[in-house]
């Protein structure tokens, strides 16, 4: 069984030792090197794109080289990768869906197991707590947070409440996805049909990703073994471990559907940390205009690491309820003096007319709030001021509306009423 | 679909910025391929949605955007006809020149979103595509090029139509920053050959970028 791109490279590989041979080109070559690297006391797989020269170099630094393969071939010595990332641009932009079609390792043995085998692996993976704990160490910290969260939020939905299943259904869960993780990511196929009118429910929100689908078969062989079956609706002892799944989830919050609910999950992170290296290369089509941004490869290689557990992702996201809450407190009504950011014209030694914002203090209570501290909008009147001045004096200014606005309390919204 | 004359939608006046902005990102990225300057004053940045290189020298960018502030209001007339690079030896005489020549049609039909009557976006995502197939030709154009000698200087040039300079000179743009007619010798280079690297065409504005480039370099 050879990769579609084992070909690739091959061909690569010949055509630059025949055209060397001849000797009628000069053309040089960039070479991708992956292997195992030892940095600070711990390993990782280190991939990345090298030129020539520094093939050697490369290969000696790392502890066990995996493979080399020519990754391009021009004529031109690059200077940078900057070229390597945009010949193919807007190749991938339109092939996005199906990028690794030629990069995937595929089987024809590898086929999606049908509802009845998973059963019989969930059975025999019912693995005693040890396992658990470390399953739940290694993907995010959901499963201790949302335990505290269950009585609220959704519950009200729920007329039954089983906290020692929703537990054992957690932590089965959790099994699940460790092994769902591996299969996610070898195969794209969708699960085998389902006859449950149960799993019929789950099948419409499967339709829309895979991957997810496979993971709610397995909950879903979990439910039907303990839940009497119903022709209707969806019964409400079977939403348990769904909203086990869902509570797990502490950052969506306001979710008003329950198929909304259904497609936010852990399987998301997994996703993200699947996907998070083809985002570097290829989720960079923001809206661009920003000069700014610096492309965190370092010239000339480009390295690839894998990426840590998905934690830090759900930390970030609760940061900022945090914040918002502790603005809201103060509520007392002083007069105070604060410095609010106020901005000059004048005529500077070269005769340009220049607009400088700067802080002044001033007195203020706590009810005109609301309305005089709002962030004034730059002004750039005309063309002869120069330029870096312009952009150093905007990041001042943004710089300083940030750090004030950040001490500045929020007043209450009764501050509005009573002014008049 | 609208038929427009420039008139119309301050056309020149976008058609203008995206050509300034793209000059400014084509200018910076031969500066470095070409080695005029050392490659440590290179920073990556992004445009067009792909790396590039472009500089963190303070004067060296306040003299490009000067430089292509001043032609800005060329190009919206349509008076220039060529933006052309020239890198120069010691003796200040050209070994490079790159010529971007611009051409912008008198009367167009452009795409135009009935909505907002702006220029439609596929239209700009067309042409963004297209400036980036440039940027990505003036990377690697070091395969057809002979290398510089050291110590090599640069230069702008605009050629105008007819008598655009005549204004230019009348009204400074921006003060202390004159445009002087240049020498024949920069504008004029012995035994030239002609490099064709990338032509762009577009509903828009169409341009052709290539280089002339002295036999014999070294001096």
């Amino acid at each position: 069984m050879v990769p579609p791109q084992c070909v690739y490279f091959r061909m690569l590989y010949h055509y630059l030792d025949q055209k060397r041979k001849e000797g009628s080109a000069r053309l040089h070559a960039t070479y991708l090197v992956s292997g195992k690297f030892v940095e600070n006391g711990t390993t990782s797989h280190k991939v990345s794109v090298v030129r020539e020269d520094q093939l050697e170099d490369a290969k000696s630094k790392m502890s066990l080289t995996v493979s080399v393969h020519v990754y391009s071939v021009q004529k031109a010595v690059l200077k940078d990768s900057g070229p390597l990332y945009s010949a193919d641009y807007d190749a991938v932009k339109e092939n996005l869906r199906n990028c690794s079609r030629y990069s995937a390792i595929r089987c024809a043995d590898a086929v999606p197991r049908s509802s009845a085998e998973v059963q019989q692996a969930c059975e025999t993976t019912q693995a005693p707590p040890p396992e658990t704990e470390q399953i739940k160490a290694n993907h995010s910290n959901l499963a201790s947070k949302p335990t505290s969260k269950q009585p609220k939020g959704i519950m009200g939905m729920f007329a039954n409440k089983n906290v020692s299943k929703n537990q054992d259904s957690s932590k089965e869960i959790k099994l699940e996805q460790k092994e769902v993780t591996p299969v996610v990511e070898t195969s794209k196929t969708k699960p085998a049909p389902k006859t449950n009118p149960v799993t019929n429910f789950f099948a419409k929100q499967a339709a829309k990703k895979p991957d997810k689908s496979i993971k709610e078969e397995v909950e879903i062989a979990q439910t039907s073994s303990s839940v009497d079956e119903k022709p209707t609706s969806p019964p409400p002892k079977a939403e348990t471990p769904v909203k086990e799944e869902l509570a797990k989830d502490a950052v969506v919050e306001k979710d008003t559907s329950k198929t909304k609910r259904l497609e936010h999950s852990d399987s998301e992170e997994e996703k993200n940390e699947s996907r998070r290296k083809k985002r570097r290369r290829i989720k960079k089509p923001e809206p661009d205009s920003s000069d700014d941004e610096v492309i965190p490869d370092s010239p000339p290689q480009l390295q690839e690491k894998r990426d840590p557990s998905p934690s830090p992702e759900i930390q970030v996201k609760k940061e900022p309820v945090a914040v918002s809450h502790s603005d809201e407190l103060s509520d007392c009504k002083r007069r105070k003096r604060r410095r609010v950011l106020k901005s000059r014209t004048f005529v500077d030694d070269e005769g340009c007319i220049v607009t400088e914002k700067g802080y002044e203090s001033e007195s203020y209570s706590e009810t005109e709030d609301d309305f005089k501290f709002s962030q004034p909008t730059p002004k750039n009147p005309n063309p002869p001021k120069p330029s870096t001045g312009k952009k150093e004096e905007e990041k001042k200014s943004k710089k300083a509306a940030v750090a004030s606005n950040k001490s500045t309390k929020q007043a209450s919204i009764m501050g509005f009423f009573q002014k008049k | 679909m609208t038929t427009l004359t420039r008139q119309d939608l301050n056309f020149g006046q976008v058609v203008a910025d995206i050509l300034c902005e793209f000059l400014e990102v084509a200018i910076h990225l031969i500066l470095y391929v070409r080695e005029v300057y050392p490659s440590g004053i290179f920073q990556k940045r992004k445009k067009y949605n792909v790396p590039v290189q472009m500089s963190c020298h303070p004067e060296l960018n306040q003299y490009i955007h000067d430089t292509l502030h001043c032609v800005k209001p060329l190009i919206e007339k349509n008076d220039a006809e060529k933006v052309v690079v020239v890198i120069m030896d010691k003796e200040h005489h050209p070994v490079e020149r790159f010529v971007f020549e611009i051409s912008q049609p008198p009367l167009l039909s452009i795409r135009v979103d009935n909505n907002t009557s702006a220029i439609s976006d596929t239209l700009l995502s067309h042409v963004e595509q297209l400036l980036r197939a440039v940027i990505l030709k003036i990377s690697v154009c070091d395969a057809v090029l002979e290398n510089n000698p050291p110590g090599c200087t640069f230069t702008v040039l605009v050629h105008t139509r007819e008598a655009a300079t005549r204004n230019m000179e009348k009204v400074q743009v921006i003060k202390d920053f004159p445009w002087i007619v240049a020498d024949e010798q920069e504008v004029h280079m012995q035994e030239p050959r002609l490099i064709p690297l990338k032509t762009m065409t577009s509903d828009i504005v169409k341009m052709q970028l290539y280089v002339e480039e002295r036999a014999q370099k070294a001096s």
